[in-house]
C-alpha cells in the first residue's frame, strides 16, 4: 500500500466498530480467556496487574489504606476511578468498556500521529522516501489488531491508561498542543514512572511542531523551561490529589518506590528480576542505580544524535524502554510495534527484519511454554523462563537497532546522494 | 548506542590512499578513504560521549561511591581484646562467712577467728577465690546473714562435729570445751578444724570456678596452679554434661508406655509436691516452663530386657517419640518415664540396679516398673521418679555435687556468673579479632550499641562477682555480645573476600564500559589530531 488512499468515515467507523466488537464479544463470550491473559505474567506485571488493582480497590472501598498488605503497586488516582463503576465483580461491562475505550482512543492517537506525516518529514529533515508510507488507518488497524494490545486489552492491565497516555501526549505534540503533550506525559509519568524519561525528545517534538502563531515562547530554552514546569506542575497536583484521596504520601514509596527498587521480584518478561534475585545484598542498591542509570542514559545520546526527528527517538526509546525497565510487559512492546510502521519509509533500509521478527515471535511463543514448564511442570527451573526473556529482549533490541540504522541511513543518504542503493562496508 | 560508519574513518586513515573512482571496480584490498568527517558530525558525535560520561561521573560515581561504602562503626577494639584476654577484669570472689559463737566471749571469738582465717590463708592456693571470716554481731536475731555466703554456728558440745543445715547456708560446728584456744594460743586444732571444713565445702567451687578460668584464656599470673589432672578431668566432664546457661529452661515431663496403659497420670500434683520447691530455689537463676505428655504404644530404642551401658544412649527412639528439640526459643529438658519392667545392668554384682540415667545436656530417663491393668499413676507412684529428676536437673544445671541445697545453689550462681562472664568476653575478642582480620566487613551501628552495652554490663559484672547482681548482669553481657556477633548482615559477609567483587562487577560493568572508554580514547584522540593540525597551520602560516 504505497499511496495514501483516502478513508472515508465510514471505514473509520468500521474499524473501531470491529475493534470494539471482538473485544467485547471475547469479554462476553471466552471470560475463562481473559481471566486467564489477566494472570498471565506476560500481561500482567505487579505494577499493572489488574487482579492486584482489585485488591486495592477492595481495601480502598472498604476504608483502609490500600497499600496495606504489599500487593497493590499502581498510583492511587486509578482507585476513585474505578470505584465510581459498578463493582467489577457484578456487572463487568462497564470495566470492559473502559479498556475498549482506551485501546480506541490509543488507536485515535496513532491516526493523528500518522496522518501528520511527521515521521516521514519533520521540521528539520525531510526523507527523500517519506511518499511511501501507510495512512493512519492502516496503523490504526495494526495496533487494533495487534496479538499484543489485544492481550493487554483482555488481560485488563492498567498499563493500557500509560499507553494511552504516551500516545496522546505524542499525538497532542505532533499536532501543535505543547502543552496538552506536557500534561498527557505527566499522566503517563504519574501512572508508570518511566514514561517521565521521554520528556526531552517530547519537549523538542513539540517545539517543532508549535504553530508559529502560537502562544508558546519563541526560544528554545524558554520553550523546554515552560514545558518542564507544566510536567512538574501537573505531577504535583496529580500527587497532592493522590495525597487527598489516600491520606498518607505512603503511596509514594509504595508505587515508585517500588519500581526505584524492585521489592517485588515475581519474574516478568523483563532482565531485572533473575538478576536481582541472584544479586548479593550488600550490591543490590548499587546496581538498582547502574540498571536505572542505564534506562536514563540513553536519553541524551539519541535525542542529540537523532535531533532532526524526535519522533524517532521518542520510538526508540519506548523500544528500549520495552526491554529494559523493571516491570516491562508485553503492553510495553506493544506500544513499540505501534509506532514502528511509521517509519515504513525507511524498511527497505532495514537489515535484519526476518531475524527479528522471527526471534520475537519464537520467543512469543516458546516464553509461555518455558514458564508452564518451570512453574507448573516442575521439569523446567528458573533459568528456562530467564533464558527466553533473555531472547525477547534480544529481538527487540535487534529491532531497535536495525530501525535506528535504517533512520541513521535515510538521513546519510540525503547528505550524500551518491551511496544510494550501495552495501555499507566497514572501511 | 551504535555510531554512524562515517565515524571510524578517522582510525585508518593511515592506510595507503587508493583513490579509485568507481568502488565496482576497487580490488578487495584497496580501500576507499572515507570523505573528511563534517566538523558538525564531529561536534554531534563529542556531544553524544560527553553525555554518556557526563551520567557515569555525576550520577554513576557518587552512587557508587554512596551504595558500596561500608559502614565500619568504631568498635573499641582495645578494650575487648584486653577484655577476652582477662586483662580487663581479674575475677574475684570475695565470699564473706559469718560466724556466731553465742557462748564465747568477744575475745575469744575474736582469736579464733584470727586464727582460723590464718588457716584458711596458709590453706588457700588461689587468690582468686577468697574466703573471708567475719563475726557477726551478737545482737543479730536472723539465723543467717543474708550479706555472707555462709554462717557457721558455732556451739559448745561434746566432740567437734560439723553438719549442714538442710533449709539454710548454715554450718554447725559443735565443739568440746577445752577446744578453745587461749589467748596466747599461735595455733588451735578447732581453728584448723573449722578451716578444713570451710575448704571442704568450698573446694568443688573453687575447683570449678579455676577450672573455667583455665579453659579460658585468663593469663597465668592469677590462674591456679596445680589443679589435679583427674580433678580437671571430672571437670571436664561435669561441665559437658550440663547445658549451656540460658535464662529460662523448658521441661519436658514425658510418661511412655509400651501398651494401651496407663493412660493418665497425676503428675501436676506431684510436680507440685516433689519438683516445685527446687525450681522456686533455683528461680533466681532460671526461669522453668512445664509441659508433659503421655504417649502410648511407644516402642524404645531398645528391647533386650536388661540394658547394658552401651543400650542406654540408644534407648531414647529418637525418631518416633515425639521430643521436641527446642519450644518457643528456650532450651529443652527431657525427662522421660518409661513404663515397663526392663532393668538396667548393674555394675557390680552386689550393686543395687539403678532404675534411672541422665543423658548428657538433654535431660534424664527413668524406669517404672507397673503392674500390667495400672490405669492411672498417683502421685506417690511418682515420687521417686520425680525425686530423681530433680537431682538430675540440679546436675543438668551445672549445680555442684556436694554440700548443702542452699550452699550449691548460690555457688551454682557464682559459677554461672563466672562461665557468662568469661564467655562474653571471649565473644568480644572473637569480634574484635573478627573485625581486624576483615576490613572489608561491613559494622553496622546495631554492633557497636551491643558492644558499648555489653562492656558496660560486664564491667558491672565483674565489680559485682558472687552477688545476685553479678549474675544479672553478666547475663545481660552475654546475650548482647551473642547478638552483637552473630548480626544478620555481617554473617552473610564472612566468606565475601574482595577478590570475588571481580566477578560482581565485571559481567555487567566490564561490556558496557568498553564501548565508553574507546569512545572516550577516539575523541582524545581527534582532539589531539585537530590541534596538532592547527599548529601546523599555524606554523606555515608564520613561515609564509
Amino acid at each position: 500500500m504505497a499511496a495514501v488512499a483516502k478513508v472515508s468515515p465510514g471505514q473509520a467507523a468500521g474499524l473501531y466498530a470491529a475493534a470494539a466488537a471482538l473485544r467485547l464479544a471475547v469479554f462476553a463470550f471466552l471470560p475463562g480467556l481473559s481471566d486467564l491473559l489477566a494472570a498471565r505474567v506476560e500481561v500482567s506485571t505487579p505494577v499493572t496487574s489488574f487482579k492486584r488493582l482489585q485488591e486495592g480497590l477492595f481495601l480502598y472501598n472498604h476504608n483502609v489504606s490500600p497499600y496495606d498488605g504489599g500487593v497493590y503497586h499502581q498510583a492511587p488516582l486509578l482507585l476513585p476511578l474505578f470505584s465510581l463503576l459498578p463493582s467489577f465483580a457484578a456487572l463487568p461491562l462497564p470495566t470492559d468498556l473502559v479498556y475498549v475505550v482506551l485501546d480506541l482512543l490509543s488507536a485515535r492517537a496513532i491516526w493523528r500521529i500518522a496522518d501528520s506525516g511527521e515521521a516521514g518529514s519533520s521540521a528539520l529533515f525531510t526523507s527523500p522516501r517519506r511518499a511511501k508510507r501507510w495512512s493512519g488507518f492502516v496503523l490504526a488497524a495494526f495496533f487494533l489488531f495487534n496479538p499484543f494490545t489485544l492481550a493487554t486489552c483482555l488481560g485488563r492491565s492498567t498499563s493500557a491508561f500509560t499507553t494511552y497516555a504516551v500516545l496522546h501526549a505524542i499525538a497532542n505534540a505532533v499536532s501543535g498542543a505543547p502543552l496538552g503533550a506536557m500534561v498527557a506525559l505527566a499522566f503517563a509519568g504519574y501512572l508508570s514512572l518511566s514514561p517521565l524519561l521521554l520528556l526531552p525528545p517530547l519537549v523538542l517534538l513539540a517545539y517543532d511542531r508549535r504553530r508559529p502563531a502560537g502562544p508558546a515562547p519563541r526560544s528554545g530554552p524558554a520553550f523546554a523551561a515552560v514545558c518542564a514546569a507544566a510536567v512538574a506542575g501537573v505531577l504535583g497536583a496529580l500527587f497532592l490529589l493522590s495525597y487527598l484521596v489516600t491520606g498518607s504520601w505512603e503511596f509514594l514509596p509504595s508505587t515508585y518506590g517500588v519500581q526505584l527498587t524492585l521489592s517485588d521480584l515475581s519474574p516478568n518478561i523483563g532482565l531485572w528480576w533473575y538478576f536481582f534475585v541472584e544479586m548479593f545484598d550488600s550490591f543490590r542498591s548499587f546496581f538498582l542505580a547502574v540498571f536505572w542509570l542505564h534506562l536514563s542514559s540513553y536519553v541524551a545520546g539519541l535525542t542529540l544524535r537523532i535531533r532532526r526527528q524526535p519522533l524517532v527517538v521518542l520510538t526508540l526509546l519506548l523500544g528500549i524502554h520495552g526491554i529494559f525497565k523493571p516491570y516491562p510487559s508485553i503492553a510495553d512492546t506493544s506500544l513499540f510495534l505501534a509506532l514502528v510502521p511509521l517509519y515504513r519509509h525507511v524498511f527497505p533500509l532495514m537489515r535484519y527484519t526476518f531475524l527479528s521478527a522471527s526471534v520475537i515471535l519464537y520467543s512469543a511463543f516458546l516464553g509461555p511454554a518455558f514458564y508452564y514448564l518451570w512453574i507448573y511442570a516442575g521439569s523446567g527451573n528458573a533459568n528456562f523462563f530467564y533464558a527466553i526473556t533473555l531472547v525477547w529482549g534480544l529481538g527487540q533490541s535487534l529491532l531497535v537497532c536495525d530501525l535506528m540504522f535504517a533512520v541513521l541511513r535515510d538521513e546519510l543518504e540525503v547528505e550524500r546522494p551518491e551511496i544510494v542503493g550501495k552495501e555499507i562496508r566497514q572501511i | 548506542m551504535s555510531t554512524p560508519p562515517p565515524a571510524d574513518s578517522g582510525t585508518t586513515s593511515s592506510e595507503p590512499n587508493v583513490a579509485s573512482a568507481s568502488p565496482v571496480a576497487a580490488a578487495p584490498a584497496a580501500r576507499k578513504e572515507a570523505p573528511p568527517e563534517k566538523p558538525s558530525d564531529a561536534r554531534r558525535r563529542s556531544r553524544i560521549i560527553f553525555s554518556f560520561w557526563l551520567i557515569v561521573l555525576l550520577l554513576g560515581l557518587p552512587i557508587w561511591w554512596k551504595t558500596t561504602t561500608i559502614y565500619r562503626a568504631d568498635l573499641p577494639l582495645q578494650e575487648m581484646l584486653d577484655w577476652s584476654d582477662g586483662k580487663a577484669c581479674r575475677p574475684v570472689f570475695p565470699l564473706r562467712i559469718s560466724i556466731r559463737a553465742g557462748a564465747l566471749q568477744e575475745q575469744e571469738a575474736q582469736n579464733l577467728l584470727r586464727l582460723t582465717q590464718h588457716a584458711l590463708d596458709d590453706l588457700n592456693d588461689f587468690s582468686g577465690h577468697h574466703l573471708r571470716l567475719q563475726l557477726a554481731p551478737p545482737s543479730a536475731t536472723a539465723s543467717h546473714d543474708p550479706d555472707s555466703v555462709l554462717t557457721i554456728r558455732l556451739a559448745p558440745g561434746d566432740a567437734t562435729t560439723a553438719a549442714f543445715d538442710p533449709h539454710e547456708p548454715i554450718l554447725d560446728i559443735t565443739y568440746p570445751p577445752n577446744a578453745v584456744p587461749s589467748h596466747t594460743a599461735s595455733s588451735s586444732p578447732l581453728a584448723t578444724y573449722v578451716a578444713g571444713q570451710l575448704r571442704s565445702a568450698f573446694a568443688e567451687e573453687q575447683a570449678t570456678i579455676s577450672y573455667l578460668l583455665s579453659t579460658n584464656s585468663i593469663p597465668s599470673d592469677h590462674r591456679p596452679q596445680g589443679l589435679a589432672p583427674d580433678v580437671a578431668q571430672s571437670l571436664a566432664k561435669r561441665t559437658t554434661r550440663s547445658l549451656r546457661y540460658a535464662p529460662t529452661y523448658h521441661l519436658t515431663l514425658s510418661l511412655f508406655a509400651s501398651g494401651s496403659l496407663p493412660s493418665s497420670w497425676d503428675i501436676e500434683r506431684a510436680i507440685a509436691d516433689y519438683m516445685k520447691p527446687v525450681l522456686d530455689v533455683l528461680s533466681p537463676i532460671h526461669n522453668f516452663t512445664i509441659d508433659t505428655q503421655v504417649q502410648l504404644y511407644a516402642t524404645p530404642g531398645v528391647q533386650s530386657q536388661v540394658l547394658n551401658k552401651e543400650d542406654l544412649s540408644s534407648f531414647i527412639n529418637a525418631a518416633e517419640w515425639p521430643l521436641s528439640p527446642s519450644i518457643g526459643g528456650a532450651p529443652t529438658i527431657n525427662f522421660v518415664i518409661f513404663v515397663g519392667n526392663q532393668t538396667i545392668a548393674a555394675p557390680g554384682p552386689d550393686a543395687d540396679p539403678s532404675r534411672s540415667w541422665l543423658i548428657p545436656q538433654w535431660g534424664a530417663v527413668y524406669l517404672l516398673p507397673l503392674p500390667a491393668d495400672t490405669a492411672h499413676v498417683g502421685a506417690a507412684t511418682l515420687k521417686q521418679p520425680l525425686l530423681t529428676f530433680t537431682s538430675h536437673l540440679l546436675a543438668l544445671t551445672g549445680a555442684p555435687r556436694s554440700g548443702s541445697l542452699p550452699l550449691r545453689l548460690s555457688t551454682l550462681a557464682r559459677i554461672r556468673s563466672a562461665d557468662l562472664l568469661l564467655r562474653a568476653s571471649s565473644t568480644l575478642g572473637s569480634l574484635a579479632r573478627l573485625a581486624l582480620a576483615l576490613p572489608s566487613i561491613s559494622i553496622p551501628p546495631r554492633v557497636a550499641d551491643g558492644v558499648a552495652t555489653t562492656i558496660a554490663h560486664l564491667r558491672l559484672a565483674c565489680d559485682s562477682l558472687g552477688t545476685p547482681d553479678g549474675l544479672r548482669h553478666a547475663r545481660v553481657a552475654e546475650a548482647e555480645a551473642e547478638r552483637a556477633f552473630f548480626e544478620k548482615s555481617m554473617v552473610g559477609q564472612l566468606y565475601f573476600p574482595d577478590e570475588h567483587k571481580i566477578a560482581v562487577y565485571l559481567p555487567l560493568l566490564g561490556p558496557v564500559a568498553v564501548p565508553l572508554i574507546m569512545g572516550l580514547l577516539n575523541e582524545v584522540k581527534a582532539w589531539r589530531r585537530r590541534r596538532k593540525e592547527k599548529a601546523d597551520e599555524a606554523k606555515e602560516k608564520k613561515s609564509e
